[in-house]
């Protein structure tokens, strides 16, 4: 009937905020194979237990514990509260789910060796995935078990860019070490999202799985490739979904900057070399013989005037 | 005739003596601004494409970083054949040259399809036209100054900092817009500038092989090659003594050098620092070499000490912050050895570059920078490895600083054996008369033929002599 196997255990510590006065708030889970989905809860005697601590800070401060849920189960979550101030004999706690009160989980919980130990069962189905407090009326402590399906780790959101007849990888992970069943690639076009068939389309695309993390390659790229893609990790009680964004450019998109750096450099190259020539007859002024690109300008922009004065003053030099 | 025989003297030293120092030398000393920065500075920003790379190909990280291991060895092996054509035909072409390749590899490897393709463009293609533009803007620049050299090259390698913040972004930018491929598309576009650079580069007398060769056009084609080659390549520089000395002295000061900018920020998270703690040391250590570089360069202008020993000054401090980085273990020690050793490994710089022509001569500059390059490659080959090794053998990274430490002070113990080390005074520079009169007996005698024929005045002279010579 009961099936110990699946007992999650877990060691997460924080040792630093062990300290004397403190409340101490420790929780106990105990799971079972949801085989068979009847909500009678019957799990104490099961020697599977693991037990887990969580230890607070002060009165008011709050424990959040994640803990993930693959397949439809029932859970046990126990809080402990130590060092209460003035020891009453009982205090009342209850539950909330996302906040609100579970209704009939109200009840008194007696003085055990200055420990006050408030347990509940849990029949989680997909439905019932959510956050679980215990709360004490008497006091400001409260623990907070998010129950979901493991999440996926959120890449950058900006577009992942590649370029038509390119090929491009997609990928998607899981921030912790779960395998779902399996993973499920889709495109989403507008409104709805459409399967990722490989086997139907092997020269297209190509997908990869690794437990816990999947990559699509997506070959041939073409423009109309653009878009959401969506990838959803399957497990027995609900898939976890995300999303990759692709965009799809053509060659001439990186090519305009391209040119207009090139256009630059070549305007430049021209211009501190023709700049360098010109300079060349002012330094050097014997060499007015020579072919200049330089001084014909500059002999035609001074005027014919000035052309006839240089060159008779030239022709005045060389002859003894 | 007086002057025929002077001019070909004249013409041959005046062009290593006129050293502007100033006016022109500065666009030089931009030219090499830009320049650093476009090839040492951006090869530090490369890591963002190796995320991409690794995911796209599917290798490993250490098989792409050979891209940035085979860029930087192509660039200092290449180093003596760049110093030989600059040689031949001057800095400028050689330059435009270098920048129109390092351009054509990135453009070529944006079409890449296999690791190999990307070895062959990034690596190979843009790792020689990195040579070809390296060493001769090096010179270039040593040329024109000579009471300013120190802070010219400072000023000039701070391109290489300002670079490697500036680009990270920048690349992650493009790579985010255009996809790695249009990226480096743009990338190699950026490359072409230096071409530009290279336009910049005025040069300041004919290239030396030229000259000789133009002495020597009597001999046979043969063995004038064979002693253009010899000129080329400086190979008289490997009987020199204060030549093989330095080149020992830094290829000791290359294998400890780069170790601390690949571990330091392993060490630090290491030691239990965050990600966001060894970043900023890092950082701190850039600022540190940055103004290290300006600093030491005017400092060794104002010339209160003897070039060779500030550099040793500088590297003995180097080798020692290096062997305390180990012993930091507070956050604040780790910084402040940091910025020491960030400034001296800034301030050693453009002082080990600008030693060369007191150690060899300013004619054979040139030729004993790409000589250099390719003996201290060595070092920077075994010590990156022997690091990494040192580390995984030991599990700490505090033996291979040490190495490093030890391997710098050693460099600085070898520096004080170099010829003249002890003096006060600088030596006198080796003059080109001397240096003729050792090697070159062939030239010599036909530099005496030719002196006799009229060919050598209208090859070397201005024109405006011959009327002279014809009124007489």
């Amino acid at each position: 009937m009961l099936h110990p196997s699946c007992t999650q255990h877990r060691t997460g510590q924080r040792p630093l905020f062990s300290m004397a006065n403190v409340i101490q708030l420790t929780l106990l889970l105990i799971c079972c194979d949801g085989m068979n989905t009847e909500t009678s809860p019957s799990p104490q005697s099961d020697p599977g237990i693991t037990t887990q601590k969580a230890v607070s800070k002060g009165q008011n401060q709050v424990i959040i514990e994640e803990l993930a849920i693959l397949t439809p189960q029932k859970i046990e979550l126990l809080c402990n509260l130590i060092d209460i101030p003035n020891n009453p004999p009982n205090i009342t706690g209850y539950w909330t789910k996302d906040g609100q009160e579970i209704e009939n989980s109200e009840e008194s919980v007696n003085r055990n060796n200055e420990q006050y130990i408030l347990k509940r069962t849990f029949s989680i189905e997909a439905r019932d995935l959510g956050n679980y407090s215990c709360n004490f009326r008497e006091n400001e402590a409260q623990v907070t078990f998010v129950l979901d399906v493991p999440a996926i780790k959120d890449t950058r959101n900006k577009p992942v860019v590649s370029y038509i007849g390119d090929s491009v990888v997609l990928e998607c992970k899981l921030k912790l070490k779960h395998t779902p069943n399996t993973w499920n690639w889709y495109k989403a076009n507008d409104t709805e999202k459409v399967l990722i068939n490989v086997t139907a389309n092997p020269q297209n695309y190509k997908i990869v799985i690794n437990g816990s993390d999947t990559k699509l390659t997506v070959l041939n790229l073409t423009e109309e490739d653009s878009g959401k893609y969506i990838c959803s990790a399957e497990f027995d009680i609900k898939p976890r979904e995300s999303y990759v964004k692709l965009k799809v450019l053509s060659y001439t998109e990186p090519l305009k900057p391209f040119i207009a750096i090139v256009v630059e450099v070549i305007v430049l190259v021209t211009l501190i070399l023709l700049w360098e020539k010109c300079n060349k007859p002012q330094q050097d002024n014997s060499s007015a013989g020579e072919n200049d690109v330089c001084s014909e300008q500059t002999s035609k922009l001074a005027g014919d005037e000035n052309n006839g004065v240089n060159n008779t003053a030239r022709q005045r030099k060389l002859q003894p | 005739m007086e002057k025929p025989q002077k001019t070909p003297e004249e013409q041959q030293s005046s062009p290593q003596m006129v050293a502007p120092d100033g006016g022109w030398g500065w666009v030089v000393v931009g030219s090499l601004f830009v320049s650093s920065a476009l090839v040492f500075g951006l090869i530090r920003s490369l890591g963002v494409f190796f995320v991409e790379f690794v995911q796209y190909f599917g290798e490993s990280a250490q098989a792409v970083s050979w891209i940035t291991s085979i860029g930087l060895a192509m660039q200092q092996l290449m180093s003596p054949i760049s110093a030989a054509a600059s040689n031949v035909y001057g800095a400028r072409p050689v330059v435009m040259m270098g920048g129109f390749l390092s351009g054509l590899g990135f453009i070529l490897a944006s079409q890449a399809t296999s690791l190999l393709h990307l070895y062959l463009t990034m690596g190979f293609i843009s790792g020689l036209g990195w040579a070809l533009i390296f060493t001769p803007t090096v010179a270039s620049v040593m040329q024109y100054f000579t009471l300013r050299r120190s802070l010219a090259m400072g000023l000039g390698f701070t391109g290489v900092g300002l670079a490697s913040f500036a680009f990270s972004p920048l690349f992650q930018y493009l790579v985010e817009a255009y996809a790695w491929r249009g990226a480096l598309l743009v990338l190699g576009g950026l490359s072409f500038n230096m071409i530009a650079c290279g336009a910049l580069i005025r040069p300041l007398g004919t290239p030396k092989v030229v000259v000789k060769a133009e002495n020597a056009s009597k001999l046979n084609k043969c063995s004038s090659l064979l002693s253009r080659i010899y000129e080329g390549f400086e190979i008289s520089l490997l009987s020199h003594r204060g030549f093989l000395t330095y080149s020992m002295a830094i290829t000791l000061f290359n294998a400890g050098y780069f170790i601390p900018y690949v571990h330091l920020v392993a060490h630090s998270r290491h030691i239990g620092f965050t990600e966001y703690q060894a970043a900023f040391v890092i950082s701190v250590t850039g600022v540190a070499d940055i103004v290290g570089r300006v600093a030491s360069g005017w400092f060794s202008d104002l010339g209160r000490m003897r070039m060779q020993h500030m550099l040793v000054v500088w590297t003995g401090l180097l080798g020692l912050s290096l062997m305390l980085i180990p012993v930091a273990v507070v956050y604040s020690g780790l910084l402040v050895v940091s910025v020491v050793y960030g400034f001296c490994a800034g301030a050693m710089t453009p002082l080990a570059f600008a030693v060369v022509p007191e150690i060899v001569g300013m004619e054979r500059m040139l030729g004993a920078l790409g000589l250099l390059q390719l003996i201290e490659s060595i070092g920077g080959l075994l010590g990156a490895p022997l690091s990494g090794w040192l580390k995984d053998y030991t599990g700490m990274y505090t033996v291979s600083f040490i190495a490093a430490g030890s391997f710098l002070v050693l460099g600085t113990f070898v520096t004080m054996t170099l010829p003249y080390f002890w003096s006060c005074t600088a030596p006198p520079p080796p003059s080109p008369s001397q240096k003729k009169s050792q090697d070159e007996s062939i030239e010599d005698g036909l530099l005496k033929q030719t002196l006799s024929s009229n060919s050598v005045p209208e090859i070397l002279c201005p024109s405006d002599d011959i009327p002279y010579s014809d009124k007489e």
